[in-house]
């Protein structure tokens, strides 16, 4: 029966090793993925910006247009 | 006269034996789970429905088609006979509907802290120690587990309903209706049992560390991601390519953003197809004789170990992790390690709210999450190839 037991421990670091090596790898991959694709086609954050930053200018455009629209009607 | 008295003796009640029924009150039971409870109604339903069906005498809805002997068909076999044959026999459910759990899951939170890894794979404890559990009570004397049945029921401590069904099927196919309904009660039970444990593992202040913000994942990298995963894989443990292969090609399907159409299919329509066909199949498999022995109450303890010690793993390598790394970790996502996604990354969430009311962890906590996907699915591998 102490067989059977035995057994059983070795699935048991057989198994936990195989995951936490897989797993390492993978996380080794990740992290140079992410680097490479970074360097080479740039961070992605400025793409997000990018699009915020028209958007408040435009809204400031509308602002100033109806600003003046008002004025030019109350200036009669 | 002689005609009524067929009749009668064809009748339910007079064939239905003690464990038919005994089964039929267990399929009504889960369907009040599902219906009353909302236990992960979407299996328990269809399960508890598959019980009842299977366990009504004379119905025949498990039958084996009879052959003569020139082969032609003389009696066709059961519904649940087919579905289960050619859905769980095979494997193909499970990875149908991991290629749908793949075409749901965002990488996102995992590729922009890696690390995250790491809880993943510590959580997967809960399935070895559990092994070694089923394995120490067959030795008391107390069960009868093969080594394949104990690994097959130490795989309910990957949280992860799919990947039970498919090794249970491989390694332990009579303990799969015990197996996958431990699996998916227990999932449905995870708010319940996690909080206690996640609490006694760490003290106030580290529940309180607030993590710094994620950063923004290219859509370059998320698309690179599941082609690493299949190509890591493909090289180190071919035996979970099966589930990983699925689970990439439909995280791809989504990711890549052209084939709309079918990522969609592959996240509803299939995967609610899939699933009604699933669960009753596995309900199928919840007959008298499979059912109601003490294994299956093993089963249910073994289970509930499996998710315990996966948590208390989880949390303490984010422990550990806290120590070592430069950025702060909270304690509390290394129990979402588990998987069962999306619910233990919203108790790690909900666990860390009520310690500090600002501090969301829900996006750190999917990281662990869907790296206890990949843990389970590697997990799973290695007992295949280990003992298939």
């Amino acid at each position: 029966m102490s067989e059977f037991l035995r057994e059983g421990f070795s699935l048991l670091f057989m198994g936990m090793g195989t995951v936490f090596v897989f797993l390492t790898v993978l996380v080794i991959g990740t992290t140079l993925m992410s680097k490479i694709i970074n360097r080479f086609f740039g961070l992605p954050e400025p793409e997000a910006k990018g699009k915020r930053r028209p958007s408040t200018a435009e809204d400031l455009s509308e602002l100033a247009a109806v600003a003046a629209a008002v004025k030019a009607v109350h200036g009669h | 006269m002689d005609k009524l008295n067929v009749l009668l003796g064809q009748s339910g009640l007079a064939n239905l034996t003690l464990g038919q029924f005994s089964m039929i009150i267990i399929g009504l039971v889960l369907l009040y789970l599902a219906i009353n409870k909302r236990f992960e109604p979407l299996l328990l339903l269809p399960i508890g429905f598959g019980a009842i069906l299977v366990n009504i005498p004379g119905a025949g809805m498990y039958a084996e088609p009879i052959y003569a002997a020139d082969g032609h068909l003389e009696a066709a076999g059961g519904l649940l006979y087919y579905v289960y044959s050619i859905g769980i026999e095979s494997g193909v459910f499970p990875l149908l509907i991991f290629m749908g759990v793949g075409a749901m899951t965002d990488f996102g939170p995992m590729l922009a802290n890696p690390k995250t890894l790491f809880l993943g794979a510590a959580a997967q404890f809960g399935i070895f120690g559990t092994i070694i559990g089923a394995v120490w009570m067959s030795s008391m004397g107390w069960m009868d587990f093969s080594l394949a049945d104990a690994a097959a029921i130490g795989i309910i401590g990957g949280a992860d309903g799919p990947t039970s069904i498919f090794v249970a099927s491989r390694l332990a196919p009579d303990l799969l209706g015990a197996i996958a309904v431990a699996a998916y009660s227990y999932m449905a039970l995870v708010p319940l049992i996690q909080p206690p444990i996640m609490r006694a593992l760490t003290t106030k202040a580290e529940r309180k560390i607030t993590m710094t913000q994620l950063r923004v994942v290219s859509k370059r990298e998320k698309i690179v991601f599941p082609l690493m995963v299949l190509v890591v894989v493909a090289m180190f443990l071919p035996s979970a390519a099966p589930l990983l292969g699925m689970f990439c090609f439909g995280n791809l399907m989504k990711e890549s953003g052209v084939v709309e159409r079918l990522s969609d299919t592959a996240q509803n329509a299939l995967m609610n197809t899939v699933t009604i066909f699933l669960g009753l199949a596995v309900g199928s498999k919840l007959s008298a004789d499979a059912f109601l022995n003490v294994e299956t109450l093993g089963i249910l303890v073994l289970g509930l170990a499996a998710f315990c010690v996966g948590t208390a793993t989880g949390v303490l390598m984010a422990k550990l992790m806290n120590l070592m790394s430069k950025t702060p970790i909270n304690p509390l996502i290394g129990s979402a390690g588990v998987s069962a996604v999306p619910m233990a990354a919203r108790v790690s969430n909900k666990v860390g709210l009520e310690n500090n009311n600002q501090n969301f962890l829900l996006m750190h906590a999917m990281g662990p999450n869907v790296a206890g996907v990949v843990g389970s699915a590697v997990a799973a591998g290695v007992l295949l190839s280990y003992l298939g």
